[in-house]
């Protein structure tokens, strides 16, 4: 073969590796952004539900895209005071809902009361002493959340589903106590 | 006989990878590059017409923090999440915002300040528009593109 035939085998070969990889790169994009997507979640204002160091966690966006994210379901949502970051809270209520929160748990025990707006949800972090959420920045369209955050996959300590209710107790504690039969 | 089967089935599943591999593209042009957009209502006159026109809306823009006060742009409503609106950005975050409250009733006017990271929208027809004159300031997070021209009807064609 000449020099000039060998080289376009060489480019065609490439051309069809490569687009091998793009196909999987759609697949796993799309996946991504429509199915289920990963979260790295690290931050006081969940614990003890999240640790303080890093988690990953699994969200899905259906329930987002429809309407389906309501009360109790942690959420991942674009902060409204920062577009580019995303943070994770738990919904309190929906529209329409009359949330009594306390202002400023470390300082005053003084409490308001608030109907969420339509197309609003009002979010807080597990650990109100030390999250900056709703009660900071008020109730946020529901069209800024990203996904419904249902399993987490690391620390493997952990690995498990995200429930409804905030945990009570640091859940990597849980696994010791059932070992220890008296 | 089975083999003629086969080759008509290979043939139509080619044929079906290509149409997906289309649709793949457009799809992937429409929310991530720019698509025609269809728009509709009052609240924009005389800048958009009342009963419908097709503008060309580009998604680049909004992602890259590049939009700005005079942007017509597409937003997704803060009063029911499946609506999309088009209004013109006026205010970006802190700025100062004076506006007519109700102006085919009063003159009263308002000042308001553009908190951080919010974007204060209204549409050009301020007589019949529900905009962050009724809903307040919009996170900039809910701005899904921004429109670019006008393709339909072809005399209004033309960037807005």
């Amino acid at each position: 073969m000449s020099l000039f035939q060998l080289w376009a085998f060489i480019v065609k070969e490439a051309l069809d590796k490569s687009f091998l990889v793009a196909k999987f790169f759609c697949a796993v994009h799309v996946t991504d952004t429509y199915l289920c997507s990963t979260a790295l979640v690290h931050g006081p204002s969940m614990l003890p539900t999240f640790n303080l160091t890093n988690e990953i966690v699994l969200l899905e966006r259906i329930s987002t895209q429809n309407g389906k994210a309501g009360p109790g379901d942690v959420v991942v949502l674009r902060s409204p005071e920062n577009p580019r970051k995303f943070v994770t809270k738990r919904i309190i209520g929906t529209e329409g809902d009359n949330i009594t929160y306390i202002v400023d748990p470390k300082n005053s025990d003084r409490t308001e009361t608030i109907i969420v707006p339509k197309g609003h949800v009002w979010v807080q972090g597990d650990n109100i002493y030390n999250s900056y959420d709703s009660r900071n920045f008020g109730p946020v369209p529901y069209g800024l959340l990203q996904g419904k955050v249902f399993w987490r996959i690391w620390p493997a300590g952990v690995f498990g589903s995200i429930g409804r209710r905030p945990e009570t107790v640091d859940p990597a504690l849980k696994v010791v106590e059932q070992s220890n039969p008296s | 006989m089975f083999g003629k089967w086969t080759a008509i089935a290979k043939e139509s599943i080619d044929r079906a990878a290509i149409v997906a591999r289309f649709l793949c593209l457009l799809h992937v042009t429409n929310t991530y590059i720019f698509s025609p957009t269809l728009v509709y209502g009052p609240s924009m006159l005389p800048t958009l017409n009342l009963t419908g026109d097709v503008v060309l809306s580009e998604y680049i823009s909004h992602r890259l923090g590049k939009v700005g006060p005079g942007d017509v742009v597409l937003i997704q409503s803060p009063e029911n999440p499946r609506k999309m609106i088009t209004k013109r950005v006026v205010a970006m975050e802190g700025e100062v915002v004076s506006f007519l409250v109700d102006p085919s009733r009063s003159d009263r006017s308002r000042t308001v300040v553009v908190p951080k990271g919010h974007v204060w929208i209204q549409g050009d027809n301020i007589y019949a528009s529900n905009d962050s004159r009724n809903f307040g300031p919009i996170p900039y997070g809910l701005i899904q593109g921004k429109v670019w021209c006008r393709v339909w009807p072809i005399d209004g064609f033309g960037s807005l």
